[in-house]
């Protein structure tokens, strides 16, 4: 923020003085303007002129002289204010980092695949017109195949959107048995969303709502309590849901909820990760640039060569957020090393997990004890765990 | 935490954002004070004519009044000028200051509304990418669909596309043009360009057989080469001897057409240098960093069970960029169950199966209430029973 601010002040210093030397230059020479005129206008035709005369048109002369040079001095004079700007935005903002690109990076191939990830991406987003025309750009050739489920994705949820269940609801229903096989509730919600909106017109649709209700038939089990609240719900039909304990049901957070349903159901089967991977990579990415700019400063002072040359880890440890773990990762507490296939984790009879490494240093003869408490057991009982 | 970490990443990354309108404004400044210096000196001008004129023994009124006519007229000028310039310079400032306001907003935004404005900031990024990459096309139409066309530098970038288009038609006024327009600053970053797009054109008039024309040329422009272009001077000069279908090293080379393109990658860089962008895009800087602190080794296990689908990493294409890329460091253990996602820690304790598999305590209870106490090993389909499953201590 302090490096916004920074910037802002400068901006606006700059900006007024802008303005002051605008408004102030106008009014001066228009006043020399008004002077020169009013002068011109006294003088008698056809005569000479007389020394009075010509002396204060000397001086007037000389006034204008002067003003106007004051006018481009002045301008000059702001050249210190503009540059300032320059200099906070310098001082206050990163310029630099090349220092953590790998510069290994660019190739063509390179560049074609992140051509295409940005293509599907915005796909995904349904931005189909931008996708279409860097396919043209970038002389990409993207198959047909691969953009089929994104655009159906994309109808749906449009479509859900726009409060119309039909399309999704088809769509679970074609795929009702993976749904299941998930666990999904996306069918169950759907057919919600249509019941509530025929008890939301009170006892005139109250039989196709009653006949409606046989679709939940199937999901009576897994929806037992959801279901009795619906069919409760019937109970006040005549006098309106609104006015019944059963208000929530016509809260607007159930057509927010269905599609975040729908897009989390519908990519999890599609074996898609539900948010576009270039917005999570962006987003990390900028989470990530702050620490490593600041350890590159200190590798530098250091001479250490560059974030990226040494080794296979970054220099550091990111903490991105719950959000980011996307896998398990386990670090030998004992040798604060991220566990590998030759070094993988072990647990002990006791139940601690260390590394092999650590296990096979811990050792004596045939024996370990635990680091952590006091059993004391044969090393070959440790087995290799699985995470 | 997060407020700074939310600063943080603004000032690693918007540098670009608000430093390339500086240079505009910067440029402005000057240009407004060219355009102001000339027409003060038209007024100063017309002041020492009517000076003249009045220090003559007799002056008529007729005179006068056309000398102060004069006068009114340059000082008009002066002052439409002045106006236009000052107007332009003001009008650079605020595009700053738009972009300052935009970089703010984020700070103050509802934890709601941050998802948009990370979007816009990716979009942002990307339509910068693409103008790298001379997508033009794919740039404009992102900018105009997101809206972003004030936050991005898009029209530095056109008029670039432009001097890049012209040159690699073989023009090169659009090019000596912008060298001139920029005159002095490339002079300060001691740049070349100006110098070879001359020698491009004295090649191009002995490749027509132009000789005659080619010396003239030469004599314009080489004459004043200091003595590093000198032996360059020296060298396009010996073409004069030679026919441009020549097989002589290093004349050959001298009148290979590839050489437009080397200019063009020229002037690219040297207008990302003079509006002091980095040689890569925040997109790819931010994208790397990304995919590094996300990478693990798991991403990249040979039967590719270890994927999971959420993961960036994971994905197709990104997972191919990412690999010469260093894995995230990790100093301590974070688990995450592969059934449910979620974390293993007190509340969801990792238990371990009996063939050696580490699953949260939750997911395998409600599997187990389902099958009648029996679980199913999702890696390797082996059945047990709960009671089997044992806990695992992960400091």
């Amino acid at each position: 923020m302090e490096s916004c601010l920074a910037v802002e002040r400068e901006l606006d210093r700059v900006l007024a003085k802008f303005n002051g030397l605008r408004n102030h230059s106008n009014e001066a020479v228009e006043e020399l303007i008004h002077s020169l005129q009013s002068i011109c206008n006294e003088l008698q035709s056809g005569q000479d002129i007389t020394s009075t005369q010509s002396a204060i048109l000397v001086q007037t002369v000389k006034r204008v002289r002067d003003a106007v040079q004051r006018v481009s001095t002045e301008h000059k004079e702001l050249h210190g204010s503009v540059s300032k700007v320059g200099k906070s935005v310098d001082r206050n903002f990163i310029s630099d980092f090349t220092a953590v690109t790998p510069d290994t990076f660019e190739n063509a191939k390179n560049n074609n695949l992140l051509n295409e990830v940005i293509c599907e991406h915005f796909l995904r987003q349904g931005m189909l017109d931008i996708a279409e025309s860097l396919t043209q750009d970038a002389r990409l050739e993207v198959d047909s195949s691969r953009k089929e489920p994104f655009l159906e994705l994309h109808r749906i949820l449009e479509a859900l959107k726009q409060r119309d269940l039909d399309p999704a609801l088809e769509w679970a229903c074609m795929n009702r048995d993976i749904l299941i096989a998930q666990r999904s509730s996306l069918e169950f919600k759907l057919h919600r969303l249509r019941f509530i909106e025929l008890i939301k017109e009170g006892t005139r649709r109250q039989k196709e709502a009653l006949s409606y209700s046989r679709n939940f038939a199937m999901f009576g089990s897994q929806h037992a309590r959801e279901l009795q609240v619906l069919m409760g719900s019937l109970l006040y039909l005549p006098q309106g849901i609104e006015n019944s304990p059963y208000i929530s049901l016509l809260e607007p957070m159930y057509w927010e909820e269905i599609c975040d349903v729908f897009t989390r159901d519908a990519c999890a089967l599609m074996g898609l990760s539900v948010e576009s991977p270039l917005s999570v990579g962006i987003r990390a990415g900028c989470k990530a640039l702050p620490p490593l700019l600041s350890i590159k400063q200190v590798m530098q002072q250091r001479q250490v060569a560059s974030v990226w040359s040494s080794k296979d880890e970054l220099p550091v440890e990111i903490e991105l957020g719950k959000e980011y773990h996307y896998h398990s990762i386990f670090a030998c507490p004992i040798l604060r090393q991220q566990s590998n296939e030759n070094n993988p984790p072990m647990r002990l009879v006791c139940g601690h997990v260390i590394s092999k490494d650590a296990l096979n240093k811990l050792s004596s003869g045939n024996k370990v004890k635990c680091p952590y408490c006091p059993v004391e057991q044969i090393s070959t009982e440790a087995i290799q765990i699985y995470f | 935490m997060d407020k700074e970490q939310n600063m943080a990443d603004v000032k690693s990354l918007e540098h670009p954002t608000l430093k390339v309108p500086y240079e505009v404004l910067n440029k402005r400044f000057r240009a407004a004070q060219k355009n102001i210096d000339r027409e003060v000196s038209h007024v100063q001008n017309a002041g020492n004519d009517f000076e003249k004129c009045l220090q003559k023994s007799s002056v008529s009124v007729g005179e006068v009044t056309q000398a102060i006519g004069n006068m009114v007229e340059k000082l008009s000028i002066l002052k439409r000028k002045a106006d236009e310039s000052l107007q332009h310079e003001i009008d650079a400032a605020r595009v700053i200051k738009r972009r300052v306001d935009h970089l703010k907003e984020v700070e103050n935004l509802p934890d709601s509304a941050k998802p948009l404005w990370h979007k816009k900031r990716l979009d942002r990024m990307i339509v910068e990418f693409f103008l790298r990459k001379g997508y033009y096309n794919s740039a404009l139409k992102l900018a105009k669909h997101s809206e972003i066309e004030e936050l991005t530098n898009i029209d530095l970038f056109l008029t670039s596309k432009e001097v890049e288009e012209s040159l690699m038609k073989h023009e090169t006024s659009p090019c000596l043009a912008w060298c001139h327009d920029n005159k002095s600053k490339l002079r300060k970053m001691r740049s070349t360009l100006e110098f070879n797009v001359h020698k491009q054109e004295f090649i191009e008039l002995v490749r027509n057989n132009n000789r005659i024309e080619a010396v003239r040329h030469a004599r314009k422009y080489f004459s004043n080469a200091d003595t590093v272009q000198l032996q360059d001077v020296q060298k396009v000069m010996g073409l004069l001897a030679f026919p441009s279908d020549t097989q002589i090293f290093p004349y050959k080379e001298l009148f290979d057409p590839g050489r437009w393109h080397i200019l063009v990658l020229q002037f690219r860089e040297e207008n990302f240098k003079l509006h002091q962008l980095n040689s890569t895009s925040v997109f790819t800087a931010a994208l790397h960093a990304g995919l590094s602190s996300l990478k693990t080794p798991h991403c990249y296990k040979k039967d590719g069970d270890g994927k999971s689908s959420d993961c960036p990493v994971c994905s197709r294409h990104l997972n191919e960029i990412a690999k010469p890329l260093p894995y995230a460091h990790c100093a301590n253990s974070r688990l995450i169950c592969a059934i449910s996602g979620s974390a293993l820690n007190e509340n969801n304790p990792p238990m371990i199966l009996p063939n050696g598999y580490v699953y949260g305590f939750s997911a395998l209870a409600t599997m187990a209430t389902e099958n009648d106490g029996r679980v199913v090993c999702p890696k390797t389909k082996e059945i047990f029973s709960l009671d089997d499953a044992q806990k695992v201590f992960v400091m």
